[in-house]
């Protein structure tokens, strides 16, 4: 009876689904307009990248590794998502206006994003590592995740945006390095990650209070 | 123990101050950790000219010549931003415009503000170092939100977007500096691979593939906390809606870290990649921001705008420096980043005098300044000349050093439009401050005593500006030196 670890190169083929996983997670983000939707979607992501961080882990024997997967597990799949949650529901805001750019155009968009990122991506193929195709995908959610930076309107969106392109960061990271960046690195981004989100929380609620809205097109007085 | 106490003392300002609720006992607590900073750092620069390097905490922290001259200036514009912000909030504080409440978070704020700028250029790690320039980030947000207006609050919000978009993108760039360092020391050096003691030795190993995108996205990334364009946009809200304390930290402060960043990445491409492709990229980014820099200063109405301008403006001339190349480029950028650094406080102290007694920031509301504030109008005039680079001032010095840099590398279009755009930027600003502070003023307004706090800071950076005018002391010349060894390379 052969169970899937006795397979040779089983790990690359699981990062590899689970990679795949966080690409359609994040298109699925592109095309959504739900808030509480959004938010759930991003723990999901982060659920795909703490299991591809684990699986590195376990077949490169690494410690830290597992360490930085534990803590994506808390942090990103329970506390961000908690917080950024919360935060949805206070402010009784549920959908988001309209886009600047349309769901189905933006997927197509996000297609070609895609496409540049494997291309860019192609050249760092190595053995050793995760390959290219996991390279690629870390480029593509970081490029989508600025493009949907841009597209979207509205403050809750961009936060989450911005959290999607932090996830492709440390997906680049394990792909390209397998035991990702120095542990005293990672402990730091991470640090800046959530003191990043707590300032854009106290920031929304103050452009609750002075806007009564939260569509940064609201935010267009200052010019020149 | 200087490096560790440097970096570790406005740590534990901040956390200290964070229990503290006197306001008395807040500004106390903040001059005296500046001062004591600015001690520190003197003292370092002096040990690393005779040991060349100091490391500490087991080789976390590292100064060399040019992490020792950019801590020196910050440590300068903290102290001197300490003691005007002393009497700048409490003026704001009589016109009833902030409550002692929010004065309390400004006092709060900036030692952390402080520190991460410190340990950006003190840490080892090229991620460390990362890490510190988003601290500085997040740790000024708040203070560009802090008079809490509709104005104020759009300005943070672009500032830490534009920022964290930005900021990634240098993330991005140092992890395929991290891959390719993996690629020369293998997997063992995983814990020093991104040290800069360890990259500046291997630096000519390193994949020239992933090296060239590493530079790019990193000088994008810092380029946008720097403010090049065209990831500028943020700079003119956040410098005009920030109070001018805070607008002067991040305005010679944080401009430094950033260029600092973008200087020891050049060394590193340049290693790696010779000096053609990275040479053009920064040539590029530079002069575009210098030549879009000079149309907004011409036609601008708020004076506030118009000093963001101006620092697009200094941020490109370093950057263009870079670009030149050559231990003349490298020596250019050096000086004019040190200079660029002294003059500035100067430039945004006195608009914040102005704002806050006329309280408006549009041009054309204010005439006659020198009348009603002469300390303040006098100043503003002096320092108008020396940061547009005039000479006897000392930016005329490096401004002038990089023209030669320029044609040094036969790069003579570019420094003709250099040239250009440099002095448009010098025409508008000599119209806009000679209508601003010369003139009848509108209204008979009483001469009016000027806080001796405000004042005091005021006049220990015109001192400075004019002493280096004139005489550049030998130790700081000789640190001067030994960084521009650091940033062109040792030939």
């Amino acid at each position: 009876m052969n169970t899937i670890t006795d397979t040779p190169d089983w790990a690359p083929r699981v990062i590899t689904l689970l990679a795949a996983g966080m690409l359609v997670v994040q298109f699925l983000m592109v095309a959504q307009r739900m808030l509480i939707t959004n938010v759930r979607l991003f723990a999901i992501q982060s659920l795909l990248l703490a299991g591809i961080a684990a699986v590195t882990a376990w077949s490169h024997d690494n410690p830290g590794v597992y360490f930085m997967a534990g803590l994506t597990l808390a942090g990103k799949v329970f506390a961000l998502p908690w917080f950024v949650a919360r935060l949805v529901r206070k402010i009784r805001i549920e959908k988001e206006m309209q886009p600047w750019i349309n769901p189905p155009t933006a997927m197509l968009l996000c297609g070609g994003f895609t496409l540049l990122s494997y291309l860019v991506a192609r050249p760092f193929a190595t053995a050793e590592t995760a390959g290219a195709n996991t390279f690629g995908v870390s480029i593509a959610l970081m490029l989508i995740g600025f493009f949907l930076m841009i597209n979207r309107q509205q403050a809750v969106t961009q936060v989450l945006a911005l959290l999607c392109a932090e996830n492709g960061l440390f997906l680049a990271a394990i792909s390209l390095t397998a035991h990702g960046m120095p542990l005293v690195v990672e402990l730091g981004i991470f640090f800046d990650l959530f003191v990043a989100v707590m300032v854009l929380g106290i920031l929304v609620y103050r452009i609750r209070a002075t806007f009564a809205s939260i569509d940064v097109e609201r935010l267009n007085q200052l010019k020149g | 123990m200087i490096l560790t106490g440097i970096v570790i003392l406005p740590l534990i300002a901040g956390l200290l101050s964070l229990a503290v609720k006197s306001q008395p006992w807040l500004e106390r607590l903040n001059l005296l950790t500046f001062g004591a900073v600015a001690v520190l750092a003197a003292t370092l620069a002096g040990e690393v000219q005779v040991t060349g390097v100091v490391s500490g905490l087991n080789g976390f922290l590292y100064a060399d010549a040019l992490s020792a001259l950019v801590a020196g200036l910050i440590a300068f514009v903290a102290l001197v931003t300490g003691i005007y912000a002393i009497g700048y909030f409490r003026e704001d504080e009589r016109i009833q415009k902030v409550t002692v409440r929010q004065t309390r978070w400004y006092y709060r704020l900036t030692p952390f503000f402080v520190f991460a700028m410190l340990l950006v250029v003190l840490t080892n790690s090229l991620g460390v170092m990362w890490v510190a320039i988003e601290g500085t980030t997040l740790a000024s947000v708040l203070l560009i939100a802090f008079y809490n207006e509709k104005t104020s609050i759009e300005a943070a919000w672009k500032y830490i977007i534009i920022g964290s978009l930005g900021i990634s993108m240098a993330l991005f760039g140092t992890i395929m500096t991290y891959y390719s360092a993996v690629g020369v020391l293998g997997t063992d050096a995983s814990a020093s691979g991104l040290n800069w003691s360890v990259l500046a030795a291997v630096g000519d190993k390193l994949n020239p593939r992933a090296m060239r995108l590493a530079f790019l996205f990193v000088l994008l990334g810092y380029g946008t906390k720097a403010g090049l364009v065209p990831m500028h946009t943020w700079k003119p809200d956040a410098y005009s809606e920030a109070p001018a304390p805070a607008t002067a930290l991040l305005g010679a402060g944080v401009i430094n870290c950033a260029i600092y960043a973008i200087m020891r990445f050049s060394a590193l491409g340049t290693a790696c990649l010779g000096h053609g492709f990275v040479g053009n990229v920064l040539v590029a980014f530079g002069l575009g921001s210098v030549l879009l820099a000079a149309p907004f200063v011409l036609v601008q109405r708020n004076y506030r705008r118009l000093l963001a301008y101006s620092s697009i403006e200094h941020a490109g001339i370093m950057v263009a420096a870079l670009g030149f190349g050559g231990q003349l480029g490298a020596l250019g950028a050096v000086l004019h980043m040190t200079f660029h650094a002294v003059t500035k406080p100067l430039v945004f102290f006195c608009a914040g005098n102005v704002q806050q007694h006329f309280g408006t920031p549009y041009l054309r509301k204010i005439t006659g300044v020198i009348h009603v504030l002469p300390w303040t109008g006098g100043l503003f005039l002096m320092v108008t000349l020396a940061i547009t680079g005039v000479p006897p001032f000392s930016i005329f010095q490096s401004e002038f050093t990089i023209l030669s840099a320029g044609l040094a590398a036969n790069r003579g279009w570019a420094t003709a439009l250099f040239v250009v755009g440099v002095v448009t930027i010098f025409s508008g600003f000599l119209v806009h401050m000679s209508k601003l502070n010369l003139g009848t003023p509108r209204s008979e307004a009483p001469i009016k005593g000027e806080s001796p706090w405000k004042l005091g800071a005021m006049v220990i950076v015109a001192v400075v500006i004019i002493c280096l005018g004139f005489w550049l002391p030998a130790p700081l010349f000789q640190l001067i030196e030994a960084a521009t060894k650091i940033v062109g390379g040792n030939p």
